[in-house]
Protein backbone atom coordinates (compact mmCIF):
# COMPACT_ATOMS: atom_id res chain seq x y z
CA UNK A 1 0.00 0.00 0.00
CA UNK A 2 1.34 3.69 -1.01
CA UNK A 3 1.40 6.70 0.50
CA UNK A 4 -2.39 7.19 -1.15
CA UNK A 5 -3.68 3.74 0.10
CA UNK A 6 -7.36 3.04 0.05
CA UNK A 7 -7.74 7.36 -1.06
CA UNK A 8 -9.79 8.36 -3.98
CA UNK A 9 -8.82 11.20 -6.14
CA UNK A 10 -9.94 12.82 -8.98
CA UNK A 11 -7.81 14.47 -11.55
CA UNK A 12 -8.75 16.13 -14.94
CA UNK A 13 -6.69 16.53 -18.03
CA UNK A 14 -5.33 13.51 -17.60
CA UNK A 15 -5.89 13.30 -21.83
CA UNK A 16 -2.86 15.59 -21.95
CA UNK A 17 0.76 14.08 -21.04
CA UNK A 18 0.91 15.64 -17.89
CA UNK A 19 -1.88 14.66 -16.62
CA UNK A 20 -1.39 11.53 -17.64
CA UNK A 21 1.91 11.07 -16.02
CA UNK A 22 0.70 12.33 -13.14
CA UNK A 23 -2.69 10.17 -13.36
CA UNK A 24 -0.39 6.99 -13.29
CA UNK A 25 1.96 8.26 -10.40
CA UNK A 26 -1.71 8.68 -8.35
CA UNK A 27 -2.61 5.20 -9.13
CA UNK A 28 1.03 3.53 -8.37
CA UNK A 29 1.13 5.55 -5.19
CA UNK A 30 -2.62 3.52 -4.30
CA UNK A 31 -4.93 5.95 -4.73
CA UNK A 32 -7.88 4.70 -6.83
CA UNK A 33 -8.24 7.53 -9.82
CA UNK A 34 -11.14 8.85 -11.64
CA UNK A 35 -9.87 10.17 -14.69
CA UNK A 36 -12.77 13.41 -15.31
CA UNK A 37 -12.89 14.29 -19.17
CA UNK A 38 -13.74 12.91 -22.32
CA UNK A 39 -13.94 9.23 -21.27
CA UNK A 40 -13.32 7.91 -25.08
CA UNK A 41 -9.85 9.98 -24.82
CA UNK A 42 -9.18 8.54 -21.77
CA UNK A 43 -10.06 4.96 -22.30
CA UNK A 44 -6.17 4.14 -22.92
CA UNK A 45 -5.28 5.52 -19.62
CA UNK A 46 -7.67 3.26 -17.73
CA UNK A 47 -6.73 0.50 -19.37
CA UNK A 48 -3.01 1.40 -18.49
CA UNK A 49 -4.11 1.63 -14.68
CA UNK A 50 -5.72 -1.17 -14.78
CA UNK A 51 -2.57 -3.37 -16.47
CA UNK A 52 -1.33 -1.91 -13.48
CA UNK A 53 -3.64 -3.42 -11.39
CA UNK A 54 -4.66 -0.18 -10.50
CA UNK A 55 -7.96 1.19 -9.88
CA UNK A 56 -9.68 3.84 -12.07
CA UNK A 57 -12.43 4.72 -13.98
CA UNK A 58 -13.36 7.44 -16.34
CA UNK A 59 -16.11 10.14 -15.73
CA UNK A 60 -17.28 11.62 -18.63
CA UNK A 61 -17.63 15.79 -17.46
CA UNK A 62 -16.98 18.22 -20.08
CA UNK A 63 -18.94 20.96 -18.96
CA UNK A 64 -17.03 23.45 -16.37
CA UNK A 65 -19.96 23.64 -14.19
CA UNK A 66 -20.50 23.50 -10.49
CA UNK A 67 -23.50 20.63 -10.95
CA UNK A 68 -21.46 18.64 -13.69
CA UNK A 69 -18.42 18.38 -11.72
CA UNK A 70 -20.23 17.62 -8.51
CA UNK A 71 -21.87 14.69 -10.31
CA UNK A 72 -18.70 13.66 -11.60
CA UNK A 73 -17.12 13.55 -8.55
CA UNK A 74 -20.19 11.86 -6.91
CA UNK A 75 -19.62 9.40 -9.53
CA UNK A 76 -16.09 9.20 -9.08
CA UNK A 77 -17.10 8.08 -4.95
CA UNK A 78 -19.19 5.45 -5.97
CA UNK A 79 -17.35 3.50 -8.40
CA UNK A 80 -13.94 4.02 -6.26
CA UNK A 81 -16.10 2.88 -3.33
CA UNK A 82 -15.17 5.99 -1.28
CA UNK A 83 -15.36 9.38 -0.62
CA UNK A 84 -13.00 11.33 -2.57
CA UNK A 85 -10.56 12.38 -0.74
CA UNK A 86 -7.62 14.11 -3.80
CA UNK A 87 -7.82 16.71 -6.53
CA UNK A 88 -5.60 17.19 -9.13
CA UNK A 89 -6.87 20.30 -11.60
CA UNK A 90 -4.69 19.53 -14.82
CA UNK A 91 -7.91 20.66 -17.64
CA UNK A 92 -7.47 23.46 -19.48
CA UNK A 93 -9.48 24.37 -22.88
CA UNK A 94 -7.49 23.28 -25.69
CA UNK A 95 -7.53 26.02 -27.05
CA UNK A 96 -5.66 28.07 -24.28
CA UNK A 97 -2.64 26.32 -25.66
CA UNK A 98 -2.58 27.81 -29.16
CA UNK A 99 0.28 30.52 -29.54
CA UNK A 100 -1.76 34.09 -30.87
CA UNK A 101 -0.06 37.41 -31.20
CA UNK A 102 -1.89 39.65 -28.78
CA UNK A 103 -3.51 42.27 -31.65
CA UNK A 104 -5.11 38.79 -33.13
CA UNK A 105 -6.81 37.44 -30.14
CA UNK A 106 -10.61 38.64 -30.67
CA UNK A 107 -13.20 38.15 -27.79
CA UNK A 108 -14.18 34.82 -28.51
CA UNK A 109 -10.50 33.56 -28.70
CA UNK A 110 -10.11 35.54 -24.87
CA UNK A 111 -13.64 34.92 -23.43
CA UNK A 112 -12.64 30.46 -24.29
CA UNK A 113 -9.16 30.62 -22.88
CA UNK A 114 -9.41 33.45 -19.64
CA UNK A 115 -13.28 32.67 -18.44
CA UNK A 116 -13.14 28.85 -19.96
CA UNK A 117 -10.10 28.41 -17.85
CA UNK A 118 -11.43 30.36 -14.88
CA UNK A 119 -15.13 29.25 -14.85
CA UNK A 120 -13.89 25.09 -14.57
CA UNK A 121 -11.53 25.97 -11.70
CA UNK A 122 -14.04 27.53 -9.82
CA UNK A 123 -16.56 24.46 -10.33
CA UNK A 124 -13.47 22.59 -9.48
CA UNK A 125 -12.92 24.09 -6.56
CA UNK A 126 -16.61 24.28 -5.76
CA UNK A 127 -17.24 20.69 -5.96
CA UNK A 128 -14.33 19.68 -4.16
CA UNK A 129 -15.93 21.86 -1.10
CA UNK A 130 -18.64 19.69 -1.32
CA UNK A 131 -17.11 16.59 -1.17
CA UNK A 132 -13.63 17.30 0.44
CA UNK A 133 -15.04 18.73 3.51
CA UNK A 134 -13.70 18.10 6.85
CA UNK A 135 -11.97 15.52 5.23
CA UNK A 136 -8.37 16.26 5.48
CA UNK A 137 -9.01 16.79 1.17
CA UNK A 138 -6.42 17.77 -1.15
CA UNK A 139 -6.27 19.83 -3.95
CA UNK A 140 -3.72 20.81 -6.67
CA UNK A 141 -4.01 22.87 -9.38
CA UNK A 142 -1.22 21.91 -12.11
CA UNK A 143 -0.02 25.88 -13.26
CA UNK A 144 2.78 25.73 -15.65
CA UNK A 145 5.93 28.62 -14.87
CA UNK A 146 4.55 30.30 -17.89
CA UNK A 147 1.93 32.01 -15.14
CA UNK A 148 4.73 33.57 -13.33
CA UNK A 149 7.35 34.34 -16.28
CA UNK A 150 4.81 35.26 -18.22
CA UNK A 151 5.09 34.85 -22.71
CA UNK A 152 4.61 36.48 -25.75
CA UNK A 153 1.81 34.88 -27.53
CA UNK A 154 0.24 33.49 -24.60
CA UNK A 155 -1.52 36.23 -22.49
CA UNK A 156 -4.67 34.83 -22.12
CA UNK A 157 -3.11 31.44 -21.18
CA UNK A 158 -0.53 33.38 -18.26
CA UNK A 159 -3.30 35.38 -17.59
CA UNK A 160 -5.39 32.33 -17.22
CA UNK A 161 -2.87 30.27 -15.24
CA UNK A 162 -1.36 33.12 -13.01
CA UNK A 163 -5.69 33.57 -12.25
CA UNK A 164 -5.65 29.81 -10.88
CA UNK A 165 -2.55 29.97 -9.04
CA UNK A 166 -3.94 33.06 -6.78
CA UNK A 167 -7.86 31.15 -6.89
CA UNK A 168 -5.72 28.26 -4.80
CA UNK A 169 -4.46 30.48 -2.69
CA UNK A 170 -7.35 32.10 -1.73
CA UNK A 171 -9.21 28.61 -1.37
CA UNK A 172 -6.32 27.84 0.90
CA UNK A 173 -6.90 30.91 2.74
CA UNK A 174 -10.61 30.33 3.04
CA UNK A 175 -10.45 26.63 3.46
CA UNK A 176 -7.72 25.80 5.84
CA UNK A 177 -10.44 25.42 8.72
CA UNK A 178 -12.33 22.97 6.44
CA UNK A 179 -9.44 20.88 6.74
CA UNK A 180 -8.80 21.23 3.34
CA UNK A 181 -5.34 22.17 1.59
CA UNK A 182 -5.27 23.42 -1.53
CA UNK A 183 -1.92 23.85 -3.68
CA UNK A 184 -0.33 24.36 -6.72
CA UNK A 185 2.14 22.37 -8.92
CA UNK A 186 4.13 24.36 -11.29
CA UNK A 187 6.14 22.44 -14.02
CA UNK A 188 8.44 23.76 -16.57
CA UNK A 189 6.68 24.41 -19.81
CA UNK A 190 7.75 22.04 -22.10
CA UNK A 191 4.97 19.59 -20.16
CA UNK A 192 2.30 22.09 -21.73
CA UNK A 193 1.44 22.15 -26.05
CA UNK A 194 2.57 25.88 -25.73
CA UNK A 195 5.60 26.25 -27.95
CA UNK A 196 7.88 27.70 -24.92
CA UNK A 197 11.15 26.31 -23.91
CA UNK A 198 12.20 27.17 -20.29
CA UNK A 199 15.11 29.23 -22.53
CA UNK A 200 12.49 31.47 -23.72
CA UNK A 201 11.92 32.73 -20.55
CA UNK A 202 14.41 32.22 -18.20
CA UNK A 203 18.55 32.80 -19.11
CA UNK A 204 19.61 29.87 -16.20
CA UNK A 205 19.60 26.77 -18.06
CA UNK A 206 17.69 23.98 -15.42
CA UNK A 207 20.16 23.19 -12.92
CA UNK A 208 18.77 19.63 -13.18
CA UNK A 209 19.41 19.44 -16.95
CA UNK A 210 15.63 19.31 -18.09
CA UNK A 211 12.45 19.87 -17.63
CA UNK A 212 11.51 16.22 -15.96
CA UNK A 213 9.34 13.23 -16.78
CA UNK A 214 6.00 13.86 -16.12
CA UNK A 215 5.34 10.60 -14.52
CA UNK A 216 8.34 9.90 -12.71
CA UNK A 217 10.02 12.91 -12.00
CA UNK A 218 6.33 14.83 -11.39
CA UNK A 219 4.42 12.23 -10.43
CA UNK A 220 6.17 12.12 -6.88
CA UNK A 221 6.09 16.09 -5.96
CA UNK A 222 1.76 15.65 -6.97
CA UNK A 223 1.79 12.61 -4.76
CA UNK A 224 3.31 14.14 -1.68
CA UNK A 225 1.13 17.18 -2.45
CA UNK A 226 -2.07 14.70 -2.08
CA UNK A 227 -0.08 12.70 0.83
CA UNK A 228 -0.58 13.54 4.75
CA UNK A 229 2.67 14.17 4.93
CA UNK A 230 2.07 17.83 2.73
CA UNK A 231 -0.64 18.45 5.62
CA UNK A 232 0.96 21.84 6.82
CA UNK A 233 1.56 23.11 3.43
CA UNK A 234 -1.46 25.13 1.95
CA UNK A 235 -1.59 28.13 -0.74
CA UNK A 236 2.16 26.93 -1.78
CA UNK A 237 3.46 26.73 -5.32
CA UNK A 238 5.68 23.43 -5.89
CA UNK A 239 7.95 24.41 -8.78
CA UNK A 240 8.94 21.28 -9.74
CA UNK A 241 10.57 22.78 -13.42
CA UNK A 242 14.09 20.76 -12.83
CA UNK A 243 15.59 24.07 -10.86
CA UNK A 244 14.64 26.61 -13.20
CA UNK A 245 12.20 29.43 -12.34
CA UNK A 246 13.33 28.80 -8.34
CA UNK A 247 10.42 30.78 -7.32
CA UNK A 248 9.65 32.83 -4.77
CA UNK B 1 10.48 67.71 -21.62
CA UNK B 2 11.39 69.56 -18.82
CA UNK B 3 12.44 68.54 -15.01
CA UNK B 4 9.12 69.94 -13.83
CA UNK B 5 6.90 68.52 -16.64
CA UNK B 6 8.88 64.84 -17.21
CA UNK B 7 5.13 64.13 -19.00
CA UNK B 8 4.60 67.34 -21.52
CA UNK B 9 3.76 66.41 -24.96
CA UNK B 10 1.76 63.09 -24.12
CA UNK B 11 -1.10 62.23 -23.51
CA UNK B 12 -2.69 59.83 -21.41
CA UNK B 13 -5.93 57.88 -20.63
CA UNK B 14 -6.90 56.99 -16.68
CA UNK B 15 -9.92 54.66 -15.72
CA UNK B 16 -11.99 54.56 -13.00
CA UNK B 17 -10.53 57.97 -12.99
CA UNK B 18 -13.87 59.68 -11.54
CA UNK B 19 -12.71 58.77 -7.69
CA UNK B 20 -9.86 57.15 -5.74
CA UNK B 21 -6.54 55.73 -6.90
CA UNK B 22 -7.76 56.52 -10.23
CA UNK B 23 -8.58 60.12 -9.92
CA UNK B 24 -5.01 60.32 -7.92
CA UNK B 25 -2.90 59.00 -10.82
CA UNK B 26 -4.95 61.16 -13.47
CA UNK B 27 -3.69 64.40 -10.75
CA UNK B 28 -0.74 63.22 -10.73
CA UNK B 29 0.20 62.50 -14.56
CA UNK B 30 -1.56 66.32 -15.25
CA UNK B 31 0.66 67.52 -12.76
CA UNK B 32 3.70 66.24 -14.52
CA UNK B 33 2.47 67.81 -17.80
CA UNK B 34 0.51 65.44 -19.50
CA UNK B 35 -2.74 65.45 -21.00
CA UNK B 36 -5.46 63.40 -19.11
CA UNK B 37 -8.50 61.81 -20.34
CA UNK B 38 -10.44 61.03 -17.28
CA UNK B 39 -12.36 57.77 -18.31
CA UNK B 40 -14.98 57.48 -15.70
CA UNK B 41 -18.23 55.55 -15.72
CA UNK B 42 -20.09 58.22 -14.40
CA UNK B 43 -19.73 61.98 -15.14
CA UNK B 44 -21.02 63.10 -11.78
CA UNK B 45 -17.58 61.68 -10.72
CA UNK B 46 -15.73 61.95 -14.15
CA UNK B 47 -16.59 65.91 -14.95
CA UNK B 48 -15.42 67.24 -10.61
CA UNK B 49 -12.21 65.23 -11.36
CA UNK B 50 -11.20 66.50 -14.77
CA UNK B 51 -12.76 69.96 -13.49
CA UNK B 52 -10.24 70.31 -11.04
CA UNK B 53 -7.25 69.04 -12.64
CA UNK B 54 -7.94 72.35 -15.20
CA UNK B 55 -8.39 74.49 -12.19
CA UNK B 56 -4.92 73.73 -11.32
CA UNK B 57 -4.01 74.54 -15.18
CA UNK B 58 -3.53 71.09 -16.16
CA UNK B 59 -5.29 69.94 -19.72
CA UNK B 60 -8.09 67.34 -18.54
CA UNK B 61 -11.40 66.11 -20.16
CA UNK B 62 -13.44 63.69 -19.19
CA UNK B 63 -15.02 60.60 -21.11
CA UNK B 64 -17.64 58.74 -19.85
CA UNK B 65 -15.97 55.12 -20.72
CA UNK B 66 -18.05 51.96 -19.44
CA UNK B 67 -14.49 49.31 -19.28
CA UNK B 68 -16.64 46.16 -19.51
CA UNK B 69 -18.08 47.61 -22.95
CA UNK B 70 -15.69 46.93 -25.72
CA UNK B 71 -17.35 50.04 -27.63
CA UNK B 72 -17.01 52.08 -25.04
CA UNK B 73 -13.12 51.67 -24.72
CA UNK B 74 -12.85 51.51 -28.83
CA UNK B 75 -14.52 55.22 -28.26
CA UNK B 76 -12.63 56.39 -25.79
CA UNK B 77 -9.58 55.83 -26.98
CA UNK B 78 -10.35 57.02 -30.50
CA UNK B 79 -11.86 60.15 -29.17
CA UNK B 80 -9.01 60.67 -27.46
CA UNK B 81 -6.38 60.20 -30.43
CA UNK B 82 -8.89 62.51 -32.15
CA UNK B 83 -9.01 65.07 -29.95
CA UNK B 84 -5.11 65.01 -28.79
CA UNK B 85 -3.69 63.33 -31.84
CA UNK B 86 -2.05 60.66 -30.16
CA UNK B 87 -2.13 58.50 -27.03
CA UNK B 88 1.26 57.23 -25.23
CA UNK B 89 -0.16 56.52 -21.65
CA UNK B 90 -3.07 54.00 -21.02
CA UNK B 91 -3.60 53.35 -17.59
CA UNK B 92 -6.29 50.63 -16.54
CA UNK B 93 -7.46 51.18 -12.69
CA UNK B 94 -11.34 50.86 -13.15
CA UNK B 95 -12.35 48.04 -10.57
CA UNK B 96 -15.68 46.91 -9.07
CA UNK B 97 -16.43 44.01 -7.48
CA UNK B 98 -14.98 43.93 -3.84
CA UNK B 99 -17.80 42.78 -1.37
CA UNK B 100 -17.40 40.16 1.19
CA UNK B 101 -17.77 36.63 0.14
CA UNK B 102 -17.56 32.70 0.49
CA UNK B 103 -15.47 31.30 -2.65
CA UNK B 104 -18.31 28.45 -2.19
CA UNK B 105 -21.17 30.57 -2.65
CA UNK B 106 -19.43 32.39 -5.46
CA UNK B 107 -22.03 32.37 -8.35
CA UNK B 108 -21.95 33.41 -12.01
CA UNK B 109 -22.53 37.14 -11.43
CA UNK B 110 -20.25 38.09 -8.92
CA UNK B 111 -17.32 36.29 -10.97
CA UNK B 112 -18.45 38.10 -13.68
CA UNK B 113 -18.61 41.54 -12.25
CA UNK B 114 -14.48 40.82 -11.04
CA UNK B 115 -13.64 39.15 -13.93
CA UNK B 116 -15.33 41.94 -16.81
CA UNK B 117 -13.75 45.30 -14.83
CA UNK B 118 -10.33 43.66 -13.83
CA UNK B 119 -9.30 41.61 -16.72
CA UNK B 120 -11.61 42.04 -19.90
CA UNK B 121 -10.62 45.62 -18.69
CA UNK B 122 -7.37 44.97 -19.44
CA UNK B 123 -7.71 43.36 -22.14
CA UNK B 124 -9.83 45.61 -23.84
CA UNK B 125 -7.52 48.91 -22.68
CA UNK B 126 -4.56 46.85 -23.88
CA UNK B 127 -5.95 46.28 -27.15
CA UNK B 128 -7.18 49.63 -28.21
CA UNK B 129 -4.19 51.42 -27.20
CA UNK B 130 -1.84 48.67 -28.75
CA UNK B 131 -1.65 50.58 -32.03
CA UNK B 132 -1.18 54.11 -30.73
CA UNK B 133 0.82 52.42 -28.13
CA UNK B 134 3.12 51.18 -30.58
CA UNK B 135 3.28 54.37 -32.85
CA UNK B 136 4.66 56.05 -29.43
CA UNK B 137 7.60 53.20 -29.47
CA UNK B 138 9.66 54.13 -26.25
CA UNK B 139 7.29 56.42 -24.90
CA UNK B 140 4.97 54.19 -24.98
CA UNK B 141 3.08 52.91 -21.43
CA UNK B 142 0.51 50.49 -20.26
CA UNK B 143 -0.05 50.31 -16.60
CA UNK B 144 -2.64 47.87 -14.65
CA UNK B 145 -3.39 48.90 -11.08
CA UNK B 146 -3.61 45.72 -9.26
CA UNK B 147 -3.39 44.93 -5.68
CA UNK B 148 -1.16 42.90 -3.48
CA UNK B 149 -4.17 40.71 -3.20
CA UNK B 150 -3.19 39.48 -6.33
CA UNK B 151 0.49 37.70 -5.17
CA UNK B 152 -1.28 37.46 -1.38
CA UNK B 153 -4.26 35.60 -2.00
CA UNK B 154 -7.43 37.53 -0.12
CA UNK B 155 -9.45 35.23 2.63
CA UNK B 156 -12.02 38.10 2.55
CA UNK B 157 -12.74 38.39 -1.08
CA UNK B 158 -11.44 35.53 -2.72
CA UNK B 159 -12.09 36.21 -6.09
CA UNK B 160 -10.42 39.52 -6.35
CA UNK B 161 -7.09 37.85 -6.10
CA UNK B 162 -7.48 35.84 -9.23
CA UNK B 163 -8.79 38.58 -11.09
CA UNK B 164 -5.93 41.03 -9.87
CA UNK B 165 -3.11 38.26 -10.19
CA UNK B 166 -4.04 37.82 -14.31
CA UNK B 167 -3.52 41.46 -14.52
CA UNK B 168 -0.12 40.85 -13.91
CA UNK B 169 0.21 38.03 -15.96
CA UNK B 170 -1.25 39.74 -18.68
CA UNK B 171 1.77 42.51 -18.15
CA UNK B 172 4.50 40.15 -18.20
CA UNK B 173 3.60 38.70 -21.33
CA UNK B 174 2.63 42.10 -22.72
CA UNK B 175 6.13 43.16 -21.63
CA UNK B 176 7.95 40.43 -23.56
CA UNK B 177 5.32 40.93 -26.62
CA UNK B 178 5.57 44.53 -27.08
CA UNK B 179 9.31 44.61 -26.11
CA UNK B 180 10.57 45.02 -29.40
CA UNK B 181 8.51 48.27 -30.06
CA UNK B 182 10.18 50.16 -26.90
CA UNK B 183 6.90 49.85 -24.85
CA UNK B 184 6.83 49.30 -21.16
CA UNK B 185 3.94 47.42 -19.34
CA UNK B 186 4.12 47.56 -15.56
CA UNK B 187 1.61 46.98 -12.44
CA UNK B 188 1.55 49.08 -9.59
CA UNK B 189 -0.25 47.50 -6.50
CA UNK B 190 -1.21 50.23 -4.22
CA UNK B 191 -3.30 50.56 -0.87
CA UNK B 192 -4.64 54.41 -0.59
CA UNK B 193 -7.15 56.12 1.05
CA UNK B 194 -10.19 55.69 -1.38
CA UNK B 195 -13.99 55.66 -1.41
CA UNK B 196 -13.71 51.95 -1.96
CA UNK B 197 -11.27 51.33 1.08
CA UNK B 198 -13.70 53.48 3.30
CA UNK B 199 -16.14 51.26 2.74
CA UNK B 200 -14.02 48.18 3.69
CA UNK B 201 -12.68 50.09 7.03
CA UNK B 202 -16.94 51.08 7.63
CA UNK B 203 -17.56 47.08 7.26
CA UNK B 204 -14.64 46.09 9.10
CA UNK B 205 -13.64 48.49 11.85
CA UNK B 206 -11.16 46.16 12.95
CA UNK B 207 -9.20 45.98 9.36
CA UNK B 208 -8.39 49.69 9.66
CA UNK B 209 -6.23 49.08 12.25
CA UNK B 210 -4.71 45.68 11.29
CA UNK B 211 -3.49 47.45 8.03
CA UNK B 212 -2.08 50.42 9.79
CA UNK B 213 -0.29 47.94 12.54
CA UNK B 214 1.25 46.12 9.20
CA UNK B 215 2.13 49.00 7.18
CA UNK B 216 5.80 50.06 8.02
CA UNK B 217 5.14 53.66 7.62
CA UNK B 218 2.26 53.33 9.67
CA UNK B 219 -0.17 55.25 7.12
CA UNK B 220 -2.66 54.55 4.19
CA UNK B 221 -1.43 55.71 1.25
CA UNK B 222 -2.68 59.09 -0.51
CA UNK B 223 -3.74 58.51 -4.10
CA UNK B 224 -2.20 60.93 -5.69
CA UNK B 225 0.78 62.27 -3.61
CA UNK B 226 2.14 58.32 -2.92
CA UNK B 227 0.33 56.02 -5.72
CA UNK B 228 0.11 58.89 -8.17
CA UNK B 229 3.72 59.38 -7.89
CA UNK B 230 4.99 56.31 -8.82
CA UNK B 231 2.51 55.48 -11.97
CA UNK B 232 3.87 58.87 -13.71
CA UNK B 233 7.40 57.48 -12.73
CA UNK B 234 6.63 54.56 -14.96
CA UNK B 235 5.09 56.59 -17.55
CA UNK B 236 8.14 58.52 -17.49
CA UNK B 237 11.23 58.22 -19.85
CA UNK B 238 13.26 57.51 -16.72
CA UNK B 239 11.44 53.94 -16.31
CA UNK B 240 12.54 53.36 -19.79
CA UNK B 241 14.25 50.08 -18.91
CA UNK B 242 11.51 48.90 -16.10
CA UNK B 243 9.09 46.58 -17.54
CA UNK B 244 6.69 43.66 -16.97
CA UNK B 245 7.37 44.70 -13.02
CA UNK B 246 4.89 44.99 -10.38
CA UNK B 247 5.62 47.77 -7.64
CA UNK B 248 3.67 47.81 -4.33
CA UNK B 249 2.79 50.62 -2.71
CA UNK B 250 1.27 50.38 0.59
CA UNK B 251 3.42 51.90 2.44
CA UNK B 252 5.26 49.08 3.20
CA UNK B 253 2.72 46.15 4.40
CA UNK B 254 3.16 43.41 1.53
CA UNK B 255 6.94 42.45 1.39
CA UNK B 256 6.40 39.34 -0.12
CA UNK B 257 7.42 40.15 -3.89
Amino acid sequence: MGALGGRVAVITGADQPLGRGLALALGDAGAGVALVGDAGALAPLTAELESRNRRAVAVEARVGEREARERAFATAADELGGPVRIVVHAAVPAVAFERVAFEDVDDARWDAVWEGTMTAALAVLQASFTHLRGSGGRVVFVTPTVSMSGAPGLVAYAAAMEGQRLLAKSAARQWGPDGITVNCLAPAPEHVPIGVASSEVSLAPPALGGPGDAETDLGPVVVFLASDDAHFLTGETLCADGGVWMAP
Amino acid sequence: MTADAPLAGRTAIVTGAGQGVGRGIAAALARRGARVVLAARRAETGEPAAQEIRDRGGDARCIVTDITRREDVERCVASTVEHYGGLEIMVHNAFQGGRLHRLEDVDAALWATNSRTAVWGSYYSARFAAPHLRRAGTRGRLLLITSPAGVEGSVNIPVYAPVKAAQRAIAKSLAREWGPHGITVNCVAPVAETPALAGAFAANPVLKERVEARTALGRVGDAERDVGAVAAFLASDDASYVTGQTIVCDGGSFLGL
